[in-house]
């Protein structure tokens, strides 16, 4: 089949051939880093996944909290492979955030946030903290007991801010206390704000890509390097790795499928031995870490302020690292990154252990 | 004093003028939106009424919740016979707590809180002691307030 | 044989951990049969993406093939036969 009178039609109104020229004059260099290039494309796939997988859950689902736990329940246990996509929402947000980490410190420690790419560092840092956002949102969406004490744990932790703490927690609850007003709001933004957000800051991400080209590491930038077209040979691999990873999610979908615990009640105590998701681990090992009370001063508020200090420090690194806007090596940037990486490291695996 | 040509041209002054209406319509908007998004809070109740019979006669060493607001209250009857109502909510990360009756102690399994049976926090991060109440028995009500808060029902 | 005893009562402490979580949610189908047929799937399921990564791979050599000859530069000028 040739549809030669369908490619005429086209042809007519659009310059197909400057398009299939764009493509095939993209060029990707290829060095021993290059491996890390595809991270990002892996996380795109998985959003991918994540945003189709999460369209066909919503048919399903009822945002009330009397009626939350019992449509999920229904979804895993009447519905044709309901339990199998319920999973793979989960594991491919789970995979999502792991793919995402190793993008951010592959980016960190290659130095590819330095000039003239600030913008794609801010826009992935934003789409790192929405992702966070959508695992905490979508995890209160189940609303058992585990996730119910998460998010008063993670809601109340914003409560610690000075000045504005009390707002951001106010505004996240939807009232003084984690209610179904907190999951009707956490729904919303979880179906419609952070998906929007995200296909936006996505669109500006790739945009910027496609601007500034992919970035080569300090110690390469200067000796020559080969090239090779993004289309074909580039597409395909990323094609290849795609399908490894679809093949990785749904086998975990499968053999693994999340368990559900009991309907959250507000007037039960906090189950023994919670535990956040393991993106928040970290962070909650930092609080277990302070005591009470630092110097007659609240130790939660010093905990989260030192907190953020940090996380807007990461945030702000392409203005603080002078050396490598230069092109000069930046040693110090790289123990940075690594005292960063080993800090999340290390937090997580204790969070597990103990 | 008159000066005779204007230190302002007629170009800027327009272009103040339309930036700052701009800015003033936008922000007036967007104050209306958040208005709008921000929910209007609730407030922790100053007092609530239970029924006597559901919570005097639990055994020595147990506690019983209640709803305080959207929040958990105890009503706590220690090992001597001494009731005594508190909020069940932890101090520190505002998870709700349980009793351990055979420590005799409050926990908060959040982040391994202890409190011991007069409240005080004792173990890991809790900053403060937890909150208690006043009870009173009104036949079949029992009411329990907020510390220092006058009671009056409405008549029925 | 010491081991043997400390694995066995492991799993024996891990059984009655199962025993002591009830009314938990069946998050996956309990019928044997469904199980079979899921398990089948999933195998096929990989066949189909291992099939089409090879598919991919042999593509690909080709394309690179083509790229060292150096013929993929079409020539624009090439009177066409029409």
């Amino acid at each position: 089949m040739n549809c030669q009178r369908l490619k005429n039609w086209v042809e007519e109104r659009y310059d197909v051939e400057e398009i299939k020229d764009f493509a095939k004059k993209k060029l990707v260099p290829t060095h021993k880093y290059e491996i890390w290039y595809y991270t990002g494309g892996i996380t795109l796939f998985l959003f991918v996944i994540q945003f189709i997988t999460g369209m066909i859950l919503s048919f399903y689902y009822v945002p009330h909290f009397e009626h939350a736990y019992k449509s999920i329940i229904e979804i895993v246990t009447k519905l044709n492979m309901g339990w199998f996509f319920r999973s793979l929402h989960h594991w491919g947000a789970q995979l999502a955030i792991v793919f995402l980490f190793i993008h951010v410190w592959s980016t960190l420690l290659l130095k590819s946030y330095r000039k003239p790419r600030e913008f794609l560092w801010f826009s992935g840092f934003m789409l790192l903290g929405i992702s966070i956002f959508f695992g905490l949102s979508g995890y209160l969406l189940l609303w058992d007991e585990r996730a119910f004490a998460a998010v008063k744990v993670a809601t109340g932790g914003a409560g610690n801010l000075p000045v504005i703490g009390n707002f951001i927690k106010a505004f996240l609850r939807g009232g003084i206390d984690v209610t179904g007003e907190t999951l009707i709001r956490f729904y919303a933004f979880h179906v419609s704000i952070l998906p929007l957000a995200t296909l936006f800051l996505i669109g500006l991400h790739i945009l910027l890509v496609q601007y500034h080209g992919m970035s080569v590491p300090l110690s390469l930038e200067k000796k020559a390097h080969k090239e090779i077209p993004f289309f074909p040979n580039l597409f395909y691999k990323d094609l290849i790795i795609w399908l490894i990873i679809l093949g990785i999610v749904v086998t975990l979908a499968t053999l693994v499928p999340p368990e559900i615990g009991k309907k959250a009640d507000p007037l039960a105590p906090a189950p023994e031995n919670i535990k956040p998701e393991w993106y928040f681990l970290f962070l909650f090992q930092t609080l277990k870490l302070f005591p009470g009370e630092i110097l007659g001063l609240n130790g939660e508020m010093i905990a989260i302020i030192l907190i953020s200090c940090g996380i807007l420090f990461f945030f702000l690194i392409p203005f603080f690292d002078k050396k490598s806007n230069r092109g000069e090596k930046s040693p110090l940037f790289t123990w940075i990154g690594i005292i960063y990486f080993l800090y999340f490291v290390i937090m997580t695996v204790f969070g597990f252990v103990s | 004093m008159k000066i005779d040509y204007s230190l302002i041209t007629r170009r800027t002054f327009l272009n103040t003028l339309f930036g700052g209406w701009l800015v003033a319509l936008c922000s007036g908007s967007a104050y209306a939106l958040l208005k709008f998004a921000f929910p209007t809070l609730g407030k922790e109740p100053d007092f609530v009424v239970l029924n006597t019979k559901d919570f005097m006669n639990i055994p020595p060493n147990s506690v019983k919740p209640f709803a305080w607001g959207g929040k958990v209250g105890l009503f706590f009857k220690n090992a001597n016979g001494t009731s005594t109502a508190l909020k069940g909510v932890c101090t520190h990360m505002e998870c709700n707590i349980t009793y351990k009756p055979e420590d005799k102690k409050f926990y908060c399994a959040c982040h391994k809180g202890w409190f011991d049976e007069n409240g005080k926090n004792i173990e890991g991060p809790p900053p403060k002691p937890l909150e208690f109440f006043d009870f009173k028995i009104e036949g079949e009500k029992l009411i329990v307030a907020k510390k220092g808060i006058k009671v009056e029902l409405p008549k029925a | 044989m010491k081991r043997f005893i400390i694995t066995i009562t492991l799993m024996l402490i891990h059984a009655t951990n199962l025993l002591a979580q009830q009314e938990k949610v069946d998050v996956f189908p309990a019928v044997s049969y469904d199980r079979f047929i899921i398990f089948q799937t999933l195998a096929i399921f990989w066949i189909g993406i291992i099939g089409l990564i090879i598919i991919i791979k042999i593509k690909l050599k080709e394309i690179e093939r083509i790229q060292k000859m150096g013929i993929n530069k079409e020539e624009k000028d090439i009177p066409l036969l029409d």
